[in-house]
């Protein structure tokens, strides 16, 4: 086997190299014949490609409910730019990862593409991303018109490659119905760990024989610890991305918030909260409460308890907090048409599209003062609740291999929630591997 | 062509000459093209740290010696090995009811071949969750069904071996088409007239099935049986749909290839995710290399 | 074709005085039934709301038949695109892994040549390795050849089938050799002997390899995703896929835009059955 698979790799190898070569030299050629003013160049200049800029852009996306306000925001830039033809290609979120590594890896990367928190640093690290710093200092993208934590989000070492174009934070839905069935009184705006705790247990004891919960105890990062976390005071990982906070008291606060919950009864346990998610006892009306993200309105709102529900903040710790993630448009640095992707980018960043993604309903749009129809979206639902949570929002963690630690989460962590474990003996653990993760990706 | 066949006569003793070539070469180049190179180039791999997006630096060993000292690995095996046994009951399974649907004369064939064919013919995303509502602990209709004869079922996806219990059955259940196919086309080329034979013998049902039948059957039930293992070792997108990515029995029921996966395209470990995947290639290779030796000893060939 | 059919007309006669199926059909039947039950309620499920799929207490049929879930799937995808890209790669794989794999299949059965074992040892080895660590290599060879978001990038690697391969050398290596010698004495060449005698008697393993092809490449969905950028050139499993939408599912339409993919297969399936399969029982060796 070796010997016939050796004999005929070179020659093989060599054909595709040629081949190689050609079809480059074929792009290159069509695309300076394409891009007329080369424009938008590398590096810290930026300089708006000219109006007749023709090219062929590809787009990557991974939600197909958003294809239709994608499509409006594309009229409005071939306005503009009427000469450069996008392509909108969507790949389902299960391989739009591993996609996108593909490409990285044969530098054939989409010209302008979705990117979210977690990944970011990776692809900026590798400088697989171009910055925007050049659109930022010629005053074609403003920072300020987002989130700051959002904005952070894709700042890797100082170097801005992008700028959100929605966002989601969490609030917690409510059940009013359920609530008064129990006799429990609703929440106030501004109340606690401890009223919260007493709400859900006092729910959970008054329905148990309808086999009715206060409250579902899901074991996910952004819709339920990491929230805890930052309330409690502690940290997921360290600011400078190096130390993880999993072995930290305040941290361990933030877990045990949940695990007692479910410990006490408050909340069904991991068994049943992995056969059947949490949104899906809410809606079907077997959970009073739900801490959950923006995105639930669409699930919630066409549900038959709709007309009882009710948004409130998320409970205060030893201080207020929430976690903010938001989506990205980047460019990618090797794309064969920089400047019209980068015109693309700068399009999508400004208030007009927004605007729009936001009048359609696909998403809570970035741009500070454009989010007003979503906040409409669901009259009497106070669905305001997630604009005024931005305000105590902290960034969702991320560092440079962020999955590598997030798979730690999600193997260590279940002994906590099912309670064969101590939350300090699992967070020490965690952390001892978490520590060890971010050591490999220096 | 006049060179072809003068090569088919220098060397007609002992190999058939050119002819032969010209039947494989076409497969050969693409095979090695699109499959052998890719897998030499992860065996290159497999010995090197490998950035994410490629630039690998070569780090011998280091890769297998992570991997043989990972208790997960030997977790992974023991779960893939206990699915493809669940996988291969179906394999006499199917050799039974392919055989019911060549009975001679039996009506409705058409119609069980297709219900049986239905299941290979799933979108595993939209399937699994089908199965998914079936297995639920609290609301599902598997235990619904158990508590009527009086047995309270477990929470299948979430509990320690129950998970891996139900993610089989449905790898069986989708598995039983493509082996009734395949064995069918081998029920095909056995003569009818030796069944009238046997018959006129007054030999019974289940004896014409046992004496010739099966082992006229024998080489398809072979093929069958290395295609089965083969894919059961690759299991993952049902492993994937059926227990989703943030489940916490997911460490305890993960296959080998989900390992793979796991390291490669999640952890961004490639080249210790290749070293996985040397490793499957070569234990079904030996698995499937016994199985050839083997297969003197059972299968019937002319 | 008729007599074909005519002959397995006589079989049936002649086998009619059998005693009944009952037994038969009792045990068809209810294997059937357990094949059928993830459908039936699949069917249930794309006619009911997102709110009734995602009750927990599980609901058996729909207050209302929501068929605008399908009509969903046709405005949020270009699937008649999308359905002409599947069936035109599915027939260009079926036809080349038939040619390929009967040719290379029944040179590994029944011809001598130097090496034999050692190359079908490599051709089944590339079943061994788990699919996706031949993703990133296969794309650049793709690349290479200037083939990304292309026909024939979209087909390529699955034109190449060692399981093919090794289905259609068991079927050839287990059948008489006497035909073949008929042949060779009277002068027939290799290709003769292949296309006139040896082909007609694989008619059951080849239509069993189309069915195989048919069914992955029609359900393939990672490779093509990755070549691919332009959704009106992607087959249809893979657009459908982008149907689910990422953290909020509408499993309705899922549930509606998987049957709609299942149709046409299952459609092929059924005139496949009675034209080919029944009509070739047994048409071989006689």
């Amino acid at each position: 086997m070796p010997a016939t698979s050796s004999r005929l790799r070179r020659p093989r190898r060599a054909v595709v190299g040629i081949i190689a070569a050609l079809s480059t030299a074929a792009l290159l050629s069509a695309c300076s014949q394409g891009a007329s003013s080369a424009g938008g160049g590398s590096g810290d200049s930026y300089t708006p490609a000219a109006k007749n800029t023709s090219a062929n852009l590809t787009y990557a996306v991974w939600d197909q409910t958003q294809v239709a306000a994608i499509d409006a925001n594309l009229k409005g830039f071939n306005a503009e730019y009427p000469n450069i033809k996008v392509t909108v290609s969507v790949i389902p979120w299960g391989d739009y990862w591993t996609k996108l590594q593909t490409e990285a890896s044969s530098n054939s990367m989409p010209d302008l593409f979705w990117m979210n928190g977690p990944n970011f640093q990776l692809y900026a690290s590798n400088g697989k991303i171009a910055p925007i710093t050049g659109e930022v200092k010629a005053g074609a993208i403003d920072p300020k018109n987002y989130s700051s934590s959002l904005d952070d989000l894709y700042n890797y070492k100082g170097v801005q490659y992008g700028v959100p174009k929605d966002f989601d934070t969490i609030g917690m839905w409510v059940n009013k119905a359920l609530f008064q069935e129990a006799g429990v009184a609703l929440p106030s705006a501004n109340w606690t760990w401890a009223d919260f705790q007493s709400d859900a247990l006092q729910i959970s004891q008054k329905l148990k024989s309808k086999g009715i919960y206060g409250i579902t105890a899901g074991m996910d990062g952004q819709t339920t610890y990491y929230p805890t976390i930052f309330q409690a005071g502690g940290y997921v990982i360290s600011p400078d991305g190096k130390k993880s906070g999993y072995d930290t008291p305040e941290t361990e606060a933030g877990l045990q918030f949940w695990t007692d919950l479910i410990k006490n009864g408050s909340s069904p346990n991991m068994k049943q909260l992995t056969e059947t998610a949490g949104d899906q006892w809410f809606v079907s009306g077997k959970s009073a409460m739900f801490q959950g993200g923006s995105w639930a309105r669409t699930e919630i709102g066409s549900s038959p308890i709709a007309k009882d529900v009710q948004v409130y903040p998320l409970p205060t710790g030893k201080v207020a907090a929430n976690v903010i993630h938001g989506v990205s448009n980047v460019v990618a640095a090797g794309s064969k048409n920089l400047a019209a992707a980068r015109a693309l980018q700068v399009y999508l960043a400004s208030r007009t599209a927004q605007q729009q993604q936001g009048d359609m309903g696909a998403v809570i749009p970035a741009f500070t003062g454009t989010q007003t129809a979503f906040a409409n979206s669901m009259p009497g639902v106070n669905l305001q609740v997630f604009l005024d949570e931005v305000q105590i929002a902290k960034p969702f963690p991320v560092s440079k291999n962020t999955a590598a630690w997030n798979t730690l989460e999600t193997n260590l962590l279940p002994d906590a929630f099912d309670g064969t474990k101590s939350v300090s003996a699992v967070g020490s653990d965690l952390a001892t591997q978490m520590n060890a993760a971010l050591a490999k990706e220096q | 062509m006049t060179a072809i066949r003068s090569g088919a006569k220098a060397t007609h003793r002992k190999y058939d000459g050119a002819w032969p070539w010209l039947f494989v070469l076409p497969l050969l180049i693409g095979v090695v093209g699109f499959y052998v190179w890719p897998i030499i180039q992860t065996a290159y791999y497999s010995f090197t740290t490998w950035g994410v997006f490629g630039g690998s630096t070569w780090t011998g060993g280091a890769n297998y010696a992570a991997l043989f000292a990972d208790p997960q690995l030997y977790r992974s095996l023991l779960n893939t090995v206990i699915y493809t046994a669940i996988v291969l009951l179906g394999v006499p399974l199917s050799v039974w009811l392919a055989s019911l649907l060549n009975t001679p004369g039996l009506r409705f064939v058409q119609f069980y071949r297709l219900l049986f064919f239905l299941p290979y013919v799933a979108m595993p995303v939209a399937i699994s969750l089908v199965w998914r509502m079936i297995f639920n602990g609290d609301f599902g209709l598997l235990n619904w069904v158990l508590k009527l004869v009086g047995i309270h079922g477990p929470y299948w996806l979430t509990t320690e071996w129950f998970a891996l219990i139900a993610v089989s059955i449905v790898g069986l259940w989708s598995s039983l088409g493509f082996s009734m196919i395949l064995l069918g086309a081998g029920l095909k080329n056995i003569p009818p007239d030796l069944y009238e034979a046997a018959e006129l013998d007054g030999a019974s049902r289940p004896r014409q099935f046992f004496s010739i039948t099966v082992p006229l059957l024998t080489p398809s039930i072979f093929f069958v049986l290395i295609i089965t293992i083969i894919s059961s070792f690759q299991l993952f997108d049902l492993l994937y749909a059926m227990l989703g990515a943030h489940n916490a029995v997911m460490p305890k029921t993960m296959s080998l290839v989900f390992y793979f996966y796991q390291s490669g395209f999640i952890n961004n470990d490639k080249g210790f995710a290749s070293a996985v995947a040397i490793f499957i290639f070569a234990l079904i290779g030996v698995i499937t290399l016994v199985q050839f030796r083997l297969q003197r000893r059972w299968v019937h060939n002319d | 074709m008729t007599d074909v059919s005519a002959a397995a007309r006589t079989r049936r006669g002649s086998r009619g005085r059998r005693p009944s199926h009952a037994l038969i059909h009792v045990v068809l039947g209810i294997g059937g039934f357990l094949m059928a039950v993830p459908f039936l309620w699949q069917i249930i499920m794309s006619l009911s709301t997102n709110a009734e799929v995602q009750s927990v207490t599980p609901v058996f049929w729909p207050q209302h038949l929501e068929w605008g879930n399908f009509t969903q799937v046709f405005a949020q995808m270009p699937f008649l695109s999308q359905l002409r890209t599947s069936v035109i790669i599915t027939v260009i794989r079926t036809f080349a892994q038939i040619v390929l794999c009967t040719m290379a299949g029944y040179a590994f059965a029944r011809m001598r040549f130097p090496f034999k074992g050692v190359l079908l040892g490599v051709v089944l080895s590339i079943l061994l390795v788990p699919s996706q660590a031949y993703l990133i290599s296969q794309y650049q060879i793709v690349q290479g050849l200037g083939w990304l978001n292309t026909l024939l990038g979209l087909v390529a690697p699955g034109l190449f089938s060692a399981f093919g391969t090794f289905l259609m050398r068991t079927a050839f290596i287990n059948m008489p050799r006497e035909l073949e010698e008929a042949a060779r004495i009277d002068g027939a060449n290799p290709i003769q002997i292949f296309w006139r005698v040896m082909l007609p008697l694989a008619r059951p393993s080849i239509s069993a390899l189309a069915i195989t092809t048919v069914l992955f490449s029609w359900n393939e969905l990672l490779w093509p995703l990755v070549v691919a950028n332009d959704p009106a050139n992607m087959p249809l499993a893979a657009g459908l896929a982008t149907i689910a939408g990422d953290v909020t599912v509408n499993y309705p339409v899922l549930m509606a835009a998987s049957l709609l993919a299942m149709a046409p297969v299952l459609i092929a399936f059924i005139v496949m059955q009675r034209r080919v399969i029944d009509g070739l029982a047994s048409s071989g060796l006689k």
